[in-house]
């Protein structure tokens, strides 16, 4: 019949149609997989690239440290050598409390009319607290006067506070807590915004890095003590690795606050100095949940952490000073060092380097052979320290007998050192087992087997900690018993990752809130963004192959033993990552870091570094392997520079130049001439009147324009500071 | 996370199962889900020294754990990363369709992944631009270069591997123009362009 044929008609042609359909919707769903999948790849060799340059940045800071530790245990008082970097060993004058006071007075400092700023007065009340946030909101800057007598009234509240907080859910209340902020101010208003403001209902966990990087450290810091002072039953704050002032001279809150406070910053800093070493070091909830910064180790012992004396560890760093009680029943911290040192007779001068004692291994010359040979973890500087025992020992008992006693009571200083340390700068792993932590070089890294015996032994059923970025703002671990929380968004560069934060009601089970600030990031698409940070990563990367020319040269003439000039991808991969240890997909990244090759795949290395090659303005006249270690070291360099500036000027002389040089040549065991150094400080000491100024200086020596910079705006890879617009500074502020 | 490529990846953990042989690539998925083994029966890998060396870096991206394998439910991104377009159903049947738990859970690693990979690279089903194009086409009613984003966003959603809301947003994002109208040549080649 008709209509039953046209209908079968009808049927097969739609049905026909429905075939097609379907095979169309596959495959535009394939295609889509295809993409989101190599996006994600992108994403995540971009995030290696950030991360693991970030991490042997800090492993960079910490082997300085260390290194300039041991010149100081190895000069004479009197050396001018000794006295430039002395004065960030000596962290307290021996002095009193009630001096310190004096020294931190505010009262002398007079607020000017124009002053357009907030003004505080004390006891501090809710609405100051609200109000200050809203004035740094729209970028006002708080009087120096008025930060000092902030940065008083909370370092006396900070020191009645416990080692480890505890606080409870008890009122059905909800615990809100935050990770990492490093300066992103942006980030503290989104969470004020999207959680509400810390109040009697409303309580805050801040888990540490509330500084450096980021542009507001100073902003933030006073936004939480401010609500601290408010509600000091309500808002928890425990410490973080970068709550250290040795860290922060590398990683910009220094120069932060020094840019905004040019009178009063030195002050301000020495203040925040004491503040960090009084900030509580965990957080303990209804007994159950741990919070604290980095992490555990597999001796963590909590009721050992209870007991210590926190403030002695102003760095977590270096050891711990000594407190003494005289006679009178106050209270003098002198250094620990000192004390050895004063009983030592050994001399050496930086100005004739000799083959140091028992560090052999400064015989290296690059950065990377040197991290190789110096092992920074505290067993190491346990066992250096033993060494160092008996040469100190036979002097000390002659002349000091109580230092006999000191050493064992030193014993017990070391491990609560190491348990400082192990707090502030672990991460987790996922094997079994507890291992030095070498990236970082602080710390350790534990495994779920840690986790798992440690919540046993206290009795506890979760670990919030922070210190690692996360793409998501939080990430779990350890079969959910760990939870790294993250609060800094797009942290490595614009749209890089989201920050969270978490609430805890009294079921204790965390619920994670995630956000991303910036309005730039939300107008992107996911590629955009993706694509963006890639290129950022890249740049970066380049610049660091680039700073180690001479060295990958090196490696690839080892793989070409014919000195043709080229090799396969494979060996050059091998090289590069035998020189730059920093684990990445070499081979992938390979697209973008090398575009010529040769018919048959090989690489011309040669030519690739002229490729890479990146001039800077009037450097041709200087040496090349000089350029090369101020690429290479620059963030090192600036570190020791703003040390040597011991007025915080920003200037440093003609002669402090030089003796600066001299110490990185010892450090990298590199022949440096004067003729090289004049060289250098006849390019920047542009008025000849003798001092160079520090920013001037590394300025010249940027490998990246100064536009593309400020244009990324908050970029840590481009030295110390994240604002680079200079600011010329309120001289009423 | 500790980086992957540190020694310390090599301390291990619990043994696996003997790995049996997968089954072979036969329509029905009768027998029950066994990790891979180091031989896929029926393929011969032929991957040159240097592209074997590319999966392998592109695997270790995708060890997020750190003991050289790759779960389950990674299988397809993989793949996909390396420039390969299979369907879910397709990975789900060279794995012998692992459960729900098994695609989260059972891990695999680099030895056993390159046989599935060639298996893909081998099989038909290859698309290229003028594919992707003629599949768009059918949605093109009036012939004039362009398709209705809310059509492709029903299809796309309701038929074939469906995909949500979210990845329909991703995949449209910027592409319409006032009228709600995508050009699909345009569109196709600024995709395929990643």
């Amino acid at each position: 019949m008709g209509c039953g044929v046209t209908k079968s008609n009808q049927f097969h042609k739609q049905s026909g149609k429905a075939v097609t359909t379907i095979k169309a919707a596959v495959l535009i769903q394939r295609w889509y997989r295809q993409y989101v999948a190599r996006t994600e790849m992108r994403r995540r060799y971009t995030w290696h690239i950030f991360q693991s340059i970030e991490y042997s940045g800090e492993q960079a800071q910490i082997k300085l440290y260390n290194f300039l530790g041991y010149l100081m245990d190895n000069f004479t008082p009197s050396s001018n050598e000794r006295n430039l970097i002395s004065h960030i060993f000596r962290e307290n004058e021996v002095c009193r409390d009630a001096e310190w006071e004096r020294y931190f007075c505010y009262k002398s400092i007079e607020v000017p009319e124009i002053y357009s700023g907030p003004h505080l007065t004390f006891p501090l009340t809710v609405e100051q607290a609200v109000g200050l946030v809203e004035a740094f909101r729209t970028k006002k800057q708080l009087h120096s006067r008025y930060v000092l007598q902030l940065l008083l009234e909370t370092w006396k509240l900070l020191r009645m506070l416990p080692n480890i907080n505890r606080i409870s859910t008890c009122q059905s209340k909800e615990i809100t807590i935050c990770g990492d902020l490093h300066g992103q101010l942006e980030d503290l208003l989104l969470i004020f915004y999207k959680n509400g403001m810390p109040s009697l209902e409303k309580p805050y966990v801040f888990n540490g890095d509330f500084v450096d990087r980021g542009k507001d450290s100073i902003e933030i810091l006073l936004v939480l003590f401010s609500f601290l002072l408010v509600y000091p039953s309500d808002v928890y704050l425990n410490r973080g690795n970068h709550e250290d002032h040795i860290v922060n001279l590398r990683y910009g809150f220094t120069k932060e606050v020094l840019t905004k406070y040019k009178m009063h910053g030195k002050r301000i800093l020495k203040l925040l100095q004491k503040i960090f070493s009084w900030l509580p070091l965990a957080t303990v909830i209804d007994q159950k949940v741990l919070v604290l910064h980095g992490g555990i180790s597999d001796s963590t012992d909590l009721n050992l952490l209870a007991r210590v004396g926190r403030h002695s560890y102003v760095s977590a760093l270096r050891p711990p000073k000594k407190r003494h009680i005289t006679s009178a029943g106050t209270s003098i911290d002198s250094d620990m060092d000192e004390d050895i040192w004063s009983t030592n007779r050994r001399r050496a001068s930086l100005t004739y380097p000799k083959p140091l004692g028992t560090r052999e291994s400064f015989q290296n010359r690059s950065l990377q052979d040197f991290s190789d040979r110096i092992r920074v973890n505290v067993e190491d500087e346990l066992e250096i320290d033993k060494r160092r025992q008996p040469i100190f020992n036979r002097s000390e008992k002659e002349t000091n007998p109580s230092a006999s006693s000191d050493s064992v009571s030193s014993d017990n200083i070391k491990e609560e050192w190491k348990q400082i340390l192990d707090l502030l700068w672990s991460d987790p792993m996922s094997q079994n087992g507890c291992i030095p932590n070498e990236v970082r070089g602080g710390g350790c890294y534990w495994g779920p087997d840690v986790t798992e015996d440690f919540l046993n032994r206290h009795n506890l059923q979760l670990i919030i900690r922070s210190h690692e970025c996360k793409q998501d703002g939080y990430e779990f671990c350890h079969n959910r018993k760990v939870l790294t929380l993250f609060s800094a968004s797009n942290y490595y560069d614009v749209g890089s990752n989201r920050g969270a934060y978490v609430k805890l009601g009294p079921d204790l089970v965390p619920y994670m809130i995630q956000y991303q600030a910036s309005s730039m990031t939300r107008e992107l698409t996911v590629r955009q963004s993706v694509g963006q940070t890639e290129r950022s990563a890249l740049k970066v990367l380049r610049e660091q192959l680039f700073a180690h020319r001479s060295d990958l040269i090196c490696a690839f003439r080892k793989f070409d033993s014919g000195n043709t000039g080229l090799l396969s991808l494979h060996d050059w991969a091998s090289a590069v990552e035998s020189v730059m240890h920093l684990g990445l997909p070499w081979r992938m990244l390979r697209y973008q870091l090398v575009t010529r090759k040769t018919s048959d795949g090989m690489i011309e290395y040669h030519e690739w570094f002229n490729e890479l090659a990146i001039k800077g303005p009037n450097t041709d006249h200087i040496d090349q392997s000089l350029l090369e270690t101020l690429y290479r070291h620059r963030s090192t360099l600036e570190t020791i520079f703003r040390i040597v500036d011991t007025d915080n000027s920003g200037f440093i002389t003609i002669e402090d130049f030089r003796q600066t040089w001299k110490l990185l040549s010892v450090y990298l065991k590199m022949e440096i001439t004067d003729e090289a150094i004049s060289d250098l400080a006849v390019t920047i000491d542009s008025n000849q009147d003798g001092s160079i100024d520090i920013d001037e200086f590394m300025e010249a020596f940027r490998l990246t324009d100064k536009k593309s910079r400020l244009e990324r705006g908050r970029s840590m890879f481009m030295g110390t500071a994240p604002d680079l617009t200079k600011l010329e500074g309120d001289p009423n502020i | 996370m500790a980086p992957k490529k540190d020694p310390k990846a090599a301390a291990k953990k619990a043994p696996e199962p003997a790995p049996a042989p997968a089954p072979a690539p036969a329509p029905a998925p009768a027998p029950p889900p066994k990790p891979a083994g180091v031989d896929l029966s029926a393929v011969k890998v032929e991957f040159t020294p240097d592209q074997i060396e590319d999966y392998k870096e592109a695997f270790g991206l995708f060890d997020r754990v750190g003991d050289n394998k790759v779960a389950y439910n990674q299988i397809a991104d993989m793949m996909r990363a390396l420039g390969q377009n299979p369907t879910n159903k397709e990975v789900n049947k060279i794995l012998g369709n692992p459960s729900a738990d098994e695609m989260v859970h059972k891990r695999i690693e680099f030895e056993a992944f390159l046989p599935m990979l060639q298996f893909i690279i081998n099989s038909p089903n290859k698309a290229g631009f003028e594919d992707y194009v003629e599949g768009l086409r059918v949605f093109d009613k009036e012939g004039n270069g362009t398709v209705m984003g809310a059509e492709l966003r029903i299809v796309l959603s309701t038929l074939g591997e469906k995909m949500t809301e979210a990845e329909i947003d991703a995949l449209m994002a910027g592409q319409e123009d006032e009228n709600g109208c995508v050009n699909y040549e345009a569109f196709v080649k600024h995709i395929m362009s990643v």
